[in-house]
């Protein structure tokens, strides 16, 4: 269903959480609240729950005031970090309890939560005790639970920070089969930016109670519109400069850009750093570091005063201490207006 | 490893042995005087027996059996009470701010601060004013002011470690914040609540002095009944009075354990 936040503001024991929030989701979109720890968003998805009651603005479900909805009447559901399965009940009392409360007889309760245990690949687990399962499985369990309360905006609270890497994967492509299949609205908060990216139809960036940018993952990685955002994906060195007839004027260096013109902010990222071996190279390599895949090169211009970084790919024949030459991929160069 | 085991199993095994020798002994000790007529000084064991206290105790002038009956529907009653009004309390103390919830923090625990005697001439008059004086409401009201600091301190804690977390996860999954409870805290909370209701049924059973002063002599309970010989040095008859009061308690609390724990569970059986 379609969601939309109108000038959403909330405050707690008197500090401003969020900040006059707008944000429109649509039908079946799979959007990332993306930040920091204490940005707010955790806040932003109790509050489309209801909750948290907002101090100003107002929610739209499917074009239609939710304001004066309750929490257990929106059929929004949140599947929280910590899984809050309840220890009382077994897997299927667990995946049937929103149904019971629909007042689903228990026939049809037991075969729906059977039917949802096979979607989340844990068939033949409907009697087990919660604290028989493992994190992962608990994870699945949730996530059942959560369909079978037939949500028409599916929120997920950091649903993958407790599992290990591996394990976050498979869940990862476990919730969007699922997002697909069922086409629920599915907001998903996160502070993993790489999460976000593969993820989501659109990311919502947000810093400080405010939403800093609402775009596609592409968007908001390659045009990033302050550098807040721009560092929150990948760090670099920003390097001052005007834009004149499309043409980016530093001290260090011009080139072509495609802009408006006046004063902006390049940032250079590691993978837009290229460096070939020279003899006279004006660059000395500080640091290379291993990171499995590919190096971490430290560069250092003496003359300039100027560090850069660069990721090169593995097999390489650069060493610490030697001299490049820079070249910069001007398709990865980032301009951000002041 | 094993031998590391049995070691230190030895300590812990001797105080276990200790624990229930200081609660069996003085059982025994009820056993015998209740069977004793005569257990002059020095000796070991009693001199000569009779049935002469359990005679006294269940002869129909006794009115032991109304009595009993009516004195644990009325420890009952008092220990619900105690544990709806524990539970509503440390619920509100533990989630919500309101003007002077410190004050009434404070004054849970106060009947247990003022003494006894000062606390109940103060609230005879009181009740007498409310003409709740000689009444079973009134008995009833005074055993809750005294059992409730227990339940209301077992209650929060329970409440405050439990939080409320799973509470709104079943709020979003469609619960209304009343099915929320039954269905979800109640049973969470069911330990807590049976440590409570024993606590209660314990305290409201054994008062005596005020049961008999707000009571004025017309509700009559067990401990009233008891406490008369025991005070007049009648080993014998209180014996057999502590006796039927242990085991009347005893079985109370199995009752009240397997009946919490079957409500609790209850979704398990029915549902699923």
């Amino acid at each position: 269903m379609e969601l939309e936040l109108k000038n959403i503001s909330v405050k707690l024991s008197n500090k401003e959480i969020l900040k006059s929030i707008n944000l429109k989701v649509n039908n079946g979109e799979f959007i990332s609240l993306l930040g920091a720890s204490g940005c707010g968003k955790s806040t932003m998805l109790k509050t489309i729950a209801g909750i948290i009651k907002q101090n100003e603005g107002s929610i739209l479900l499917g074009g239609n005031l939710a304001d004066k909805i309750p929490a257990h009447k929106r059929k929004t559901v949140i599947v929280f970090q910590d899984f809050r399965l309840f220890p009382h009940m077994t897997v299927a009392e667990n995946i049937s309890f929103p149904l019971k409360m629909m007042g689903t007889n228990k026939t049809k309760c037991r075969e729906k939560a059977i039917e949802l245990l096979e979607k989340v690949q844990l068939k033949g687990f409907e009697n087990r005790h919660i604290d028989e399962l493992s994190g992962g499985q608990m994870q699945r369990v949730a996530l059942a639970r959560a369909l079978a309360a037939e949500p028409t905006v599916l929120l997920l609270d950091e649903p993958f920070s407790s599992l290990d890497i591996n394990l976050r994967k498979n869940m990862r492509e476990l919730v969007l089969s699922l997002q697909k299949e069922y086409k629920i609205t599915t907001l998903l908060v996160t502070h993993d930016q790489e999460e976000a990216l593969t993820m989501s139809h659109r990311i919502a960036f947000i810093h400080n109670g405010q939403i800093e940018q609402y775009d596609s993952p592409e968007n908001i990685f390659k045009h990033p519109v302050n550098t807040l955002v721009a560092d929150y994906f990948a760090e670099g060195v920003y390097i001052d400069g005007d834009i004149i007839d499309n043409k980016f004027i530093s001290g260090l260096f011009t080139l072509d850009a495609n802009k408006d013109n006046g004063k902006y902010k390049c940032l250079v990222r590691p993978l837009a750093v290229k460096v070939k071996k020279a003899e006279k190279g004006c660059f000395k390599v500080l640091d290379k570091i291993f990171q499995g895949d590919n190096y971490l090169l430290k560069l250092s211009n003496i003359d300039k005063k100027l560090n850069l970084e660069s990721i090169i790919s593995a097999p390489v024949d650069i060493l610490e201490g030697d001299l490049v030459d820079v070249d910069l991929d001007k398709e990865r160069l980032i301009f951000i207006p002041e | 490893m094993s031998m590391k085991d049995t070691n230190s199993n030895i300590p812990l095994k001797l105080f276990l042995y200790l624990i229930a020798f200081t609660i069996l002994a003085p059982l025994v000790i009820l056993v015998l005087w209740t069977f004793t007529s005569r257990w002059p000084w020095p000796n070991l064991f009693p001199t000569s027996f009779s049935l002469r206290a359990l005679e006294e105790v269940f002869a129909p002038y006794a009115n032991l059996l109304p009595t009993l009956v009516s004195s644990i529907l009325l420890s009952l009653t008092v220990a619900l009470l105690s544990a709806i009004v524990g539970t509503m309390t440390a619920r509100a103390l533990v989630f919500y701010d309101f003007f002077g919830k410190g004050l009434i923090k404070l004054l849970t625990m106060a009947p247990n601060i003022v003494p006894g005697t000062v606390f109940a001439m103060g609230i005879h008059v009181v009740f007498i004013r409310m003409s709740l004086a000689d009444t079973l409401v009134g008995v009833i009201i005074v055993h809750l002011i005294y059992t409730l600091p227990y339940s209301i301190n077992i209650m929060r804690d329970l409440t405050s470690s439990i939080g409320q977390q799973m509470e709104l996860q079943a709020y979003v999954l469609g619960a209304s914040p009343l099915k929320s409870f039954i269905y979800i805290t109640l049973p969470l909370l069911a330990p807590g609540v049976l440590a409570s209701m024993n606590m209660a049924y314990i305290t409201s059973f054994s008062q005596y002095f005020l049961t008999l002063l707000i009571g004025g002599g017309k509700i009559r309970t067990l401990s009233t009944l008891m406490v008369p010989f025991i005070a007049k040095g009648d080993r014998s008859i209180g014996s057999a009075y502590a006796l039927i009061f242990v085991l009347s308690t005893l079985t109370i609390f199995i009752v009240m354990d397997r009946v919490i724990k079957r409500l609790s569970f209850r979704n398990k059986e029915e549902n699923l």
